[in-house]
C-alpha cells in the first residue's frame, strides 16, 4: 500500500499538470498574438481581433509552438510573410529606429524650449522694475510699500538696540544699510511723474520724458497680436467643425470609409446624410430616362446612385439593360452579376442575365439555370408563364448550337405587329418638320418597367405604316410575345427627354393585342 | 519677425506634409516582402478530389490566384481569368486558384457559374497566411524557378495578366505591386 501511494499521487496530479501545460500554451499564444498586428483590422492585435484571419493566425501560432518553435521564430515567420508592419512594436533598427527615438527627441527639445522661455521671462521680470518702461502705478505703490516696510524695520532695529539685544557696531551697520535702501527708494519715487495735481509731489523738477512715454496702456502691438491669435483660433475652430461635419458620414457598408473619397481618394464621394433619399430619387430618374430611351441621362443618374451605394442591385441591373441594349453583352453580364452578388434573387437581374446568356452568349444550360431560378421566385401570373415558356424552349434546345437557335427564331418569326399611324385632322396643324414619331409596345400584364419594344420614325408624313418586330426590342435577342399594349407619341423636337406641351399621343383602341396581329392602327388624338 | 515666421513654417510645414501623406495612403494596403523570394510550397486538395502541390508544377510559369465566392471583385475577374487560361492552356503556364475563407458549396457554385476549368482548391487554413494574403483577389506570378516575380492585389486586367506572365517566363521581377479593386478578407 505504501509503495502504491506515491504512484497514486502522481496519477492524481497528472491531469492537473497536463491542464496547466495547456493553459500555459494558451497564454503563450495570447502573448505572441498580442504582439502581432491583425492584417485586416485597424489597430487591433491578432489576440484582440475576432476576425477569421486573426483566428487562423492564433491557430498557426499554437501549431508552431507545439512544434517547439520559439516566440521569436514565430514572430519572424509572420514578419517574413507580412513584413515588419505586422509587428505592433517595430524593432529598433533602420528607419524604425526613428519611431523609437523621435518621441524622446521631441520631449527633450520641448523641455529645453520651455526652460529657455521660463528663463527669458524671469529675466525680464527681474530687470523689469529697474527699467523705466514699467508703468508708474505698480512701481509707485510697491515703492511706497517698501518704504513703509523699511521704516518699520528701522523702528524694530532701534527697539532691538535700545533693549540691548544688538551690539552697537551691528546696529550701526544695519541701520546704515536700511537708510541707504530707503534713500534709493526715495530717489526712485522722486523720479516718477506726478500722479495728479492733488497728490503731493515729493520732488521738485520735471518728471523724465522717457518715463512718461512708457507709461499708460499695454502697447498697441501686443493688442494686435492678441486679436490676430484670437481670430486665428476662431477660424481654425470653424474650419475644423465645418470640415468634419461635411466629410464624415456613417459607413454604408463594410468596405466603406467614414470619409468616402474626401481624403483617401478610394471610396465613393463624401456625401451629406441624405444619401438614403437621394439614391431613391436618382434611381427613379434613371428608370424614367431609361424608359424615355435617354441613355446618357439614365447612365448619369445610375452612376450617381452607384457612387452612393456601389452595391445597389437595381442600379446595376438597369445599367445592365442599357449595356445590353447598346450591344455590350459582356459588360451587361458583369453588371447583372454585380446586381446578383448583392442580391442573388433580384428578378430583373436574373431575367437580364438569363436572356443574355440565351440569346447572345447562347449558353443554354446556364440560361436555363438562371431563368429557372427566376421562375421559382415569381408569383404566378402572365409574366411567370412567359418565363416558364422560355425555360421550356431552352430545355428543348438543350446543349445544341446555333442552328437550332436560328430555327427557333424562324419559328417565332411571326413575333411582330403591323399597322398604320394616322393623325386626328383637327390636330394636323401641330405637326412640324422636326417631329419624330415613337411607337411603343409595353407588356400588357405589367404596368411599370421599360417598354418591350420601341420604333422611332423621323419626320413622318401621315398616315405612316409601321411594323414592330424583333429588330425593335429593347433587349437584343428577345422577341415580342404574349399580350402587349401599343401606343404612339409624336415628339415635337425629336428629343424624347423633353416633354414639350403640344406633343401628340394616341393609343390603339383595342389594347391589349396579341403579338402577330396585323392592322394595329393608331390615331394620334391627344395633346400632351 | 521674418526669422520667427520662417522657423514656425519650418516646423509646421513638415508636420502638415506628414499628415497629408498619411491621409492619401490606403490604410489597408500592406506591401508584400515576398516578391523576388521563393514561393512557399503548399499541398492543395482540389475540388475534384485530387491533390496538387506547387512542386508538381515547378518548371512552368504559375499564375496563383486567391479568391472567395463572397468577393465581388473576384466575380469581376472570374470570366477574364478563365478566358486567359483557355488561351494559354497549351503554353507552359499553370493556373491555380485557391479559395479562402469560404464555404465549400458556395465555392463550388461559384466555379460552376463561371465555368472555371483550371485547378482550384480550398485553403486548409495556412496557405493564405504563407503568402501574406490580406485581400481578395490576390494574384501571385511565379517563374519557372519558383520565384515570385509579381503580385497583384485586386482585379488584374487581361493585358496585365499576359504581360506579367511573359515577364515571369523571362524571369523578370517587378518590385512594384499592381493594384485593382479588391476587398479585405475577413
Amino acid at each position: 500500500m505504501r509503495r502504491l501511494l506515491p504512484l497514486s499521487i502522481v496519477l492524481l496530479l497528472l491531469p492537473v499538470t497536463v491542464g496547466a501545460a495547456q493553459q500555459d500554451l494558451e497564454e503563450q499564444v495570447q502573448k505572441i498574438a498580442s504582439e502581432l498586428r491583425c492584417p485586416v483590422c485597424q489597430n487591433l492585435s491578432a489576440a484582440d481581433s475576432p476576425s477569421e484571419l486573426a483566428q487562423e493566425m492564433r491557430q498557426l501560432i499554437l501549431e508552431q509552438l507545439k512544434q517547439g518553435k520559439s516566440p521569436e521564430e514565430i514572430k519572424a515567420y509572420f514578419v517574413s510573410k507580412y513584413g515588419e508592419w505586422v509587428l505592433l512594436a517595430p524593432t529598433a533598427k533602420g528607419f524604425s529606429l526613428v519611431l523609437w527615438t523621435l518621441p524622446f527627441v521631441a520631449a527633450g527639445a520641448g523641455t529645453i524650449l520651455v526652460l529657455l522661455l521660463i528663463r527669458r521671462w524671469s529675466k525680464k521680470k527681474r530687470e523689469g522694475p529697474a527699467s523705466s518702461e514699467i508703468g508708474p502705478e505698480p512701481t509707485r505703490s510697491s515703492l511706497l510699500e517698501e518704504q513703509t516696510r523699511l521704516s518699520a524695520e528701522l523702528e524694530e532695529l532701534d527697539f532691538d538696540f535700545h533693549s540691548g539685544r544688538l551690539s552697537e557696531s551691528d546696529y550701526k551697520e544695519q541701520r546704515r544699510e536700511l537708510e541707504s535702501r530707503a534713500a534709493a527708494i526715495h530717489k526712485k519715487l522722486a523720479l516718477l511723474p506726478p500722479l495728479s495735481s492733488q497728490q503731493p509731489v515729493h520732488v521738485a523738477g520735471a518728471p523724465s520724458r522717457q518715463a512718461a512715454l512708457g507709461a499708460g496702456q499695454p502697447s498697441p502691438r501686443r493688442n494686435w497680436q492678441l486679436a490676430a491669435g484670437g481670430l486665428f483660433l476662431l477660424l481654425f475652430g470653424i474650419t475644423l467643425g465645418v470640415f468634419l461635419a461635411k466629410s464624415l458620414r456613417p459607413r454604408s457598408s463594410e468596405q466603406d470609409t467614414m470619409t468616402g473619397d474626401f481624403l483617401t481618394g478610394t471610396g465613393p464621394g463624401g456625401v451629406a446624410g441624405d444619401s438614403g433619399n437621394n439614391i431613391d430619387s436618382l434611381l427613379a430618374q434613371g428608370r424614367d430616362a431609361f424608359e424615355r430611351q435617354d441613355w446618357p441621362q439614365a447612365i448619369d443618374a445610375l452612376k450617381q446612385a452607384l457612387a452612393i451605394n456601389p452595391n445597389h442591385p437595381e442600379a446595376h441591373s438597369t445599367m445592365g439593360f442599357i449595356l445590353a441594349q447598346a450591344g455590350h453583352a459582356d459588360s451587361a453580364l458583369l453588371a447583372f452579376d454585380r446586381a446578383l452578388s448583392s442580391d442573388p434573387n433580384f428578378p430583373p437581374a436574373l431575367w437580364g442575365k438569363g436572356m443574355l446568356l440565351y440569346r447572345v452568349k447562347e449558353d443554354f444550360p446556364a440560361a436555363r439555370q438562371t431563368l429557372e431560378k427566376l421562375v421559382n421566385l415569381m408569383p404566378p401570373g402572365a409574366e411567370r408563364d412567359e418565363v416558364q415558356k422560355t425555360v421550356t424552349q431552352l430545355a428543348r434546345l438543350g446543349g445544341e448550337g446555333k442552328k437550332v437557335l436560328k430555327k427557333a427564331q424562324a419559328e417565332t418569326g411571326a413575333s411582330s405587329i403591323r399597322g398604320v399611324v394616322s393623325i386626328d385632322p383637327k390636330l394636323k396643324a401641330q405637326v412640324n418638320s422636326q417631329s419624330v414619331l415613337f411607337i411603343i409596345a409595353r407588356s400588357a400584364s405589367s404596368s411599370g418597367g421599360p417598354p418591350l419594344a420601341v420604333k422611332k420614325i423621323d419626320h413622318p408624313t401621315f398616315p405612316v405604316s409601321y411594323s414592330l418586330g424583333p429588330d425593335n426590342v429593347m433587349i437584343p435577342g428577345t422577341t415580342l410575345s404574349g399580350k402587349i399594349s401599343v401606343s404612339a407619341r409624336l415628339d415635337k423636337d425629336g428629343d424624347p427627354t423633353t416633354r414639350e406641351p403640344g406633343n401628340l399621343s394616341g393609343e390603339y383602341k383595342k389594347n391589349p393585342v396579341e403579338v402577330g396581329e396585323q392592322k394595329i392602327d393608331i390615331v394620334l388624338d391627344q395633346v400632351m | 519677425m521674418w526669422r520667427r515666421l520662417l522657423i514656425t513654417l519650418g516646423v509646421i510645414a513638415p508636420l502638415l506634409w506628414l499628415l497629408a501623406f498619411g491621409f492619401t495612403r490606403d490604410p489597408r494596403y500592406i506591401s508584400s516582402p515576398l516578391i523576388g523570394r521563393q514561393a512557399p510550397n503548399f499541398t492543395l486538395k482540389l475540388f475534384n478530389g485530387e491533390e496538387l502541390t506547387l512542386d508538381q508544377v515547378r518548371g512552368k510559369v504559375i499564375f496563383l490566384n486567391f479568391w472567395a465566392s463572397w468577393c465581388i471583385p473576384c466575380r469581376e475577374e472570374a470570366r477574364d481569368l478563365e478566358a486567359a487560361w483557355r488561351r494559354l492552356k497549351d503554353a507552359d503556364v499553370a493556373f491555380i486558384g485557391i479559395d479562402i475563407q469560404d464555404k465549400e458549396d458556395d465555392a463550388k457554385a461559384f466555379l460552376k457559374e463561371f465555368n472555371v476549368s483550371y485547378p482550384n482548391g480550398r485553403d486548409p487554413g495556412k496557405i493564405a497566411i504563407d503568402y501574406g494574403v490580406w485581400g481578395v483577389p490576390e494574384t501571385f506570378f511565379i517563374d519557372a524557378r519558383g520565384r515570385i516575380t509579381y503580385k497583384h492585389v485586386g482585379t488584374p486586367d487581361t493585358a496585365t495578366v499576359m504581360a506579367k506572365l511573359q515577364e515571369a517566363r523571362r524571369g523578370l521581377v517587378s518590385a512594384a505591386e499592381g493594384k485593382g479593386s479588391y476587398q479585405p478578407i475577413k
